[in-house]
């Protein structure tokens, strides 16, 4: 249930979902860490239960040396307490005593059982003689010493009693001892019995053993302490104790209830020491042992595993960029074998495929170039797309030049409103003005179909039979490659386009190509940096140099000017003064040779110069990143 | 003299093997049974004495170990001292009932004194093989001293 509500709680989307920033490398180390921990918690763990089992083995064997000390000091006890009633059962005088049943005996008998008491016996120092007290042979009390404690009952403890009775022919002559309670205080009883061979009656002596228990550390060599059932402390150890281990055993009378808690104290400081030291070096030990492992698997995961899985990383990533011929090596374990047998396949055909795809585009773009018409191919944004020779021809500018511009550069104002009225959606045939590069109008007639491949849309827009304004062209009436031909080849290119952006035309620098996030950021960066450094060349050119902009135009031969409507303009250097005019590609060698022109023209330092020099820095330093 | 040492530490060795063996072999042996003797529990000894008040109970074992503790009525002659006219003192007649025990089943002194006797003649011989040993384990009545 626990588990169910955890496993709930966890947001595995979210985990699996971030686990492409993961390296296996990182998952290597972090799964190696991760045993390598549990490995040292469970040596901690297994190190504090070894404590445990150790200390309680140390109890247990305690215990069990307690136990043996105390039969051996009660049996001790037991020899002394034998002796000193046979010595009373001898005495001929109290024999005759209870033989004869003497009236008035009983103060001769109270006489003779005082008489240890008073004049002490043989061992009289080992024992804490209580009572002493004679039976007659069916058990029934005779006499006691008026010396000691009083028993209550005038009888044999009930188990001794119950022994003795059932007792029959020899076995009546066997001594017998009994550890019993009186009124909760433990006492330790011999019965002994008087005559000898020729049994009279029974002589019970009775003693205290806590004297002979608190002898066991003489045993044990550790501290003891004897307790009675309750608690109370009846011999105490005079050692300090309290960084010692207790262990307690407990010492039954003949019937099985407790009778006395001794406890015996053990000095493990030797032993918390030593597993202290074991265990510091059992987790040293599985430190070491975990991080040599880790070391060595990370070796073994670098060679079979991260250095194959980083070349073929590597490897796609070079053909991703375009560099199809490559080869992975394809020794290694047996799945990267495969992937790498597999890799080298695919590149194989992406090579094959891109080759193909490559002819093909040549013979297209050859088969385009035949015609003398102008085919020009726009992107729904107005972006030049392709241009065929003939339409390099008509315009005057040279390759790179004619992708520097849009729609609205090589056709005059109403010939845009009437492609742009026209939408674009369908095939139509119309007379367009187009501006060449030497400011001419040329009034063309025009075919303009509408396109659309893989997604890309644009335009193609043929001309041909071209005619300076004075002349209207007329309408054509044939073309050596039909319009179907022409649209087919664009549609073609278009895809080709759409999907190997790269390898468009096979001129790579003239193609507007798709770019990332990065580079548009830098593109745009750039665009700034050019209209920046056009505009300070002009603001010095105009101010510091006095000059005009048609003059930087003309002069510098780096920019075209235009004759529109009888009046020179310079309509390409005016797209580089504004931001939004810009091209998106712009020729910035252009740029840097008309600042270079500028400054050259200068023979003094000016305010504007510096930041002329300075924007132009910058703008070498753009172009050097961005390429 | 290095090799002279090593023969002597050689010799040394072969000899004090020999010698211990030869000496575990030559320890007496208490025998299980001896000929012409009936061997008698503690509890046996017991009825013995209670059927036959004329039983002699012979303690073998020396004074000391006498005073310390005994079987009632039991006399104390050591296997060493023991002699004809001992036992004729003390018995009626060869077909007297004698009884003869000593510290337990490794003690040869009962057994010496029976083979003694029934050299002598004596025909009517106990042996109370567990000896003291039984005796004292199994907490029977002892006469301390001289008593």
């Amino acid at each position: 249930m626990v588990l169910k509500k955890i496993t709930s709680c966890i947001r595995w989307p979210v985990i699996f979902m971030r686990v492409e920033s993961f390296s296996i490398k990182q998952i290597t180390i972090a799964i190696f860490l991760m045993i390598g921990i549990a490995a040292i918690v469970l040596s901690l763990f297994a190190g504090g239960y070894f404590r445990k089992a150790a200390l309680d083995a140390q109890v247990k064997s305690l215990s069990r040396v307690i136990e043996v000390a105390t039969e051996e000091k009660l049996k001790e006890v037991r020899k002394n307490t034998f002796n000193l009633g046979m010595e009373i059962g001898n005495n001929r005088e109290l024999q005759e005593i209870i033989k004869q049943s003497q009236e008035g005996g009983a103060d001769q008998l109270v006489s003779i059982l005082d008489d240890p008491f008073v004049s002490g016996f043989v061992g009289f120092s080992e024992l804490s003689l209580q009572k002493i007290r004679l039976f007659n042979i069916d058990l029934e009390l005779i006499a006691e010493s008026s010396k000691g404690i009083s028993i209550s009952g005038g009888s044999l403890s009930e188990y001794l009693q119950q022994l003795l009775l059932q007792r029959y022919g020899v076995d009546r002559l066997k001594a017998q001892d009994s550890l019993w309670l009186e009124k909760s205080k433990p006492l330790l009883s011999t019965v002994v019995p008087i005559g000898g061979l020729h049994i009279v009656g029974y002589v019970e002596v009775v003693i205290d053993p806590v004297l002979n228990l608190s002898d066991i550390s003489q045993i044990t060599q550790t501290p003891v302490s004897v307790f009675s059932t309750n608690g109370r402390a009846l011999s105490l150890t005079q050692s300090d104790v309290s960084s010692y281990l207790p262990v307690s055993y407990t010492l039954l009378t003949s019937q099985g209830d407790a009778a006395f808690r001794i406890i015996g104290y053990e000095n493990v400081s030797h032993l918390n020491s030593e597993m202290q030291v074991t265990q510091i070096v059992t987790t040293s030990g599985f430190l070491l042992l975990t991080l040599s492992v880790l070391l060595f698997a990370l070796w073994l995961f670098k060679i079979f595993l991260l250095q194959p899985m980083k070349n073929l990383i590597g490897s796609m990533e070079q053909m991703a960029g375009g560099q199809l011929d490559l080869e992975v090596n394809e020794k290694g374990l047996k799945e990267f074998s495969i992937l790498a047998t597999s890799f080298n396949t695919m590149s194989d055909q992406v090579r094959i495929r891109s080759q193909a795809l490559h002819e093909t585009q040549e013979r297209l773009l050859h088969l385009l170039d035949l015609d003398d018409s102008a085919i020009l191919f726009f992107a729904e944004s107005d972006e030049l797309l392709y241009c065929n020779k003939g339409a390099i021809k008509l315009f005057g500018y040279d390759r790179a030049e004619m992708f520097e511009f849009e729609l609205s550069e090589f056709f005059t104002e109403g010939s845009v409103k009437v492609l742009q009225d026209a939408g674009l959606t369908h095939n139509f045939q119309t007379p367009l003005e187009c501006m060449t590069y030497s400011g001419e109008v040329l009034k063309t007639e025009a075919l303009i179909s509408a396109l659309t491949a893989s997604g890309e849309s644009g335009f193609a827009i043929v001309l041909r039979g071209a005619q300076h304004t004075s002349k209207q062209v007329g309408k054509e009436s044939g073309t050596d490659i039909p319009l179907q031909d022409v649209e087919r080849s664009l549609r073609r290119i278009l895809e080709i386009a759409s999907n190997n952006p790269g390898v468009l035309l096979g001129d790579d620098s003239a193609v507007p190509v798709k770019s990332d996030d990065k580079s548009g950021k830098d593109k745009a960066v750039l665009r700034q940096q050019v209209v920046s450094v056009m505009n300070l060349s002009l603001e010095v050119w105009e101010h510091d140099l006095n000059r005009s902009k048609l003059a930087l135009a003309e002069e510098s031969k780096i920019w075209p000017v235009y004759i529109d409507k009888s009046t020179p303009t310079t309509r390409t250097l005016d797209k580089y003064l504004q931001l939004d005019s810009c091209p998106k590609n712009p020729r910035c060698q252009r740029v840097i040779d008309t600042a270079e022109y500028v400054l050259k023209q200068m023979d003094q330092q000016t305010a504007g110069q510096q930041k002329l020099i300075q924007a132009l820095n910058q703008l070498r330093d753009s172009i050097a990143g961005v390429q | 003299m290095i090799r002279d040492k090593r023969l002597i530490a050689l010799v040394s060795i072969i000899l004090f093997f020999v010698s211990t063996n030869s000496f575990s072999e030559s320890q007496p042996v208490v025998p299980e049974h001896i000929e012409g003797a009936v061997i008698v529990s503690a509890e046996e000894l017991i009825k013995l004495v209670y059927s036959n008040s004329k039983l002699l109970i012979v303690d073998s074992r020396k004074k000391s170990e006498f005073l310390k503790g005994h079987i009632e009525g039991a006399v104390n002659i050591v296997d060493t001292e023991i002699s004809r006219n001992v036992l004729e003192k003390n018995l009626s007649s060869k077909s007297s009932a004698v009884l003869f025990y000593c510290n337990g089943p490794r003690c040869m002194r009962s057994s010496n004194s029976i083979y003694k006797a029934l050299d002598w003649g004596y025909q009517n011989i106990f042996w109370f093989r567990g000896g003291w040993h039984e005796w004292s384990s199994k907490k029977l009545p002892v006469v301390l001293g001289g008593q």
